[in-house]
Order: structure tokens, then sequence, then C-alpha cells
């Protein structure tokens, strides 16, 4: 017999199951909804086999496994997230039976109902900004640089445009991020990603979630666009909406 | 002038409204966010998630893949 466990997507207020009822589950599983104290746990049955702590450990290694599990998560949140006040939950949330969910529920009640109340009626939107490559040098046309000394001078000019242009672009990126948090509920910061990830040449400069009123979305990405058209000297990428995945967060306890 | 087609293309919001707001989420920002936040709660029994490892092993996962991409670059 194959052990099997509950697999969580996300927690919801107030979420009809039947508005669940053409979402694909994980593994050719059936989404169903825990009811508890007024809220909802997303979940679907998967083995422990694959799930399980040994199972994951060899899974996450593996991109494919990785990005077919992500995304079935996500569609699945954005679904519910869709219907009713949502709190999204990490990648591979897993519990025994539906007497742990509740478990969870429980403990975790107040702060969920915290998270719920942040997030409703709100959605998060991604703005990242990037350096722009800067064009190369132009060759001085009447001073050919010859010598030692000629060679060090430019350099020493490359480099110093080099670092203006590097702060400059913080500037901007600070300058950005502050404009947009004033116009949301919500802005975090998170860590750049690395450039090997994003498969593009300029460095990134910001990577910005914003919780934004729904009714707002409209105004935030317009600001955004006003944004990089008054910065031609960095690329500005705006992504959304989105299911707030950067504001359910829990409090550690 | 190129520069503002340009800036224009690159924005996306104020040209083009519709892809922005295409629901489909790049892999690496939805792991960003399925891996790094969201609400945080244990499993039962079965996994200990440490958030930290998980990142690690995500960005192993990653790299890995896309370094074994760049060694063949045709």
């Amino acid at each position: 017999m194959t052990e099997t466990g509950r697999y969580l997507y996300a927690i919801a207020r107030g979420l009809d199951p039947q508005a669940l009822a053409d979402v694909p589950a994980l593994a050719g599983g059936r989404l169903e909804v825990v009811r508890h104290r007024g809220l909802e746990a997303v979940v679907s049955t998967v083995d422990l086999e694959e799930y399980g702590e040994e199972g994951l450990r060899r899974n996450l290694e593996d991109l494919a496994w990785l990005e077919e599990v992500a995304r079935a998560h996500d569609t699945v949140v954005q679904a519910a997230a869709t219907h009713a006040p949502t709190a999204p939950l990490r990648l591979a949330t897993i519990c025994l039976d539906d007497d742990g969910v509740r478990e969870r529920l429980d403990s975790w009640h107040d702060a969920l109902e915290e998270a719920l109340d942040r997030v409703e009626g709100r959605r998060e939107w991604s703005v990242k900004v990037f350096a722009r490559s800067r064009p190369a040098p132009q060759p001085a046309v009447s001073q050919p640089a010859t010598g030692g000394a000629a060679y060090l001078q430019r350099k020493k000019a490359e480099n110093q445009a080099r670092e203006a242009d590097e702060s400059s672009a913080a500037v901007i990126a600070d300058e950005v991020h502050e404009r947009l948090a004033a116009r949301s509920v919500a802005g975090r910061r998170l860590a750049p990603q690395d450039p090997r990830l994003t498969g593009r040449q300029e460095r990134m400069l910001h990577n910005g979630a914003y919780l934004v009123e729904v009714a707002e979305g409209d105004a935030f990405a317009a600001l955004v666009g006003e944004l990089a058209s008054a910065h031609p000297e960095v690329t500005v990428e705006c992504h959304g909406p989105w299911p707030p995945y950067s504001f359910a967060t829990l409090e550690q306890q | 002038m190129t520069s503002a087609v340009d800036v224009g293309a690159s924005v996306g919001t104020t040209v083009e409204p519709a892809p922005v707001h295409g629901r489909q989420i790049a892999l690496v920002d939805l792991l960003d966010r399925l891996l790094g936040t969201g609400v945080v709660l244990a499993g039962d029994v079965v996994i200990s998630l440490a958030g930290v490892d998980l990142v690690q092993v995500r960005l192993h996962a990653l790299i890995t893949t896309i370094r074994a991409d760049m060694v063949e670059p045709r």
C-alpha cells in the first residue's frame, strides 16, 4: 500500500469549493477543501514516495519536476485568489492527513486571518530595474592614444564613467522603488536575481514586489510607464497582476 | 527618435498593455516566491522546510541546468 499525504496549495477565506471544480490538481488528483474555523485549506492527495522527505530532496533537484509542480501550484493559487482572499503556501507543504491540515489551520489561525486581511482585494505586481549596458567608449578622433600614460588616462576615464553610471543607476532604482511603494499598499525589495537565472546580461538593480488594490492596477502600471520614460538610462519591467505571493508571509513562530 | 521607441518597448506598459497583464509568471519569479516567501507552514512529520535549504536547492537545480545548456551553445 502506498502512503499518501495532503498537499496544501493555499488557505483562503470564504472560498466556494465549486469554484475549483475544473482546476487540475497535482499528479492527476482532485482538489478538495478542508474547512476549519472559517478558513479553507485547498488540498489534494499526493504519493509520499514522490512528495515525502526523501522524494522531495531528490525531486527538487530535477528542474522539470520543479517546474511542473510550481506551475500546477500556481494554477491552483491563481484560481483560488480569483474567488476569495487567498494566502498561497510555499511549494511542497504537506500534511499526513486532514487532521494535520486542521491542526495547522488551528495553530496558525490568527496569523492567517491577519495575512488574509492584508491581501484581500489586492494583487501583487513585480517591477524590475535593469542597468543598461554602456555603449563602447568612442575612441578620441583627434588624439590617437599611444604610450602608457595615454592608455592609463583613458582607462581611468572609462572606470570613472562606469562608476558614475552605476551609482546613478542605483539612485534611480531607489527612486523607482520609493515612488511605487508610495502608490501601493506595501512594497518589498526582493533579492536581485542572478544573471544566470534571468538569462540577461544587464545587471538587475531592483527586484520589487508591490501589493496594489485591484482597482488601482492600471494606475500603478501607468506610473511604472512614467518612471521608465523618465529614466531611459535603465530598463524597467513590469509584470502582474499576480496573487499576493510576497505579502502573505506569516511571522515566524 | 530611436531612444523613445526603445524605452517604450522595454516597458511594455505604455505600449502594449496586454502582455503585461499576462498571468503567466516566469519560472524564476515563481520560484522566488514559492520557495522564498509565502506562508511559512511546515508540514506535519514529513518535511522540515528550512527555507534557506530549499532556496539553495532551487538555485543549484537551475544553475546546473542553465550551465548544462551553456556547455552546448549551438
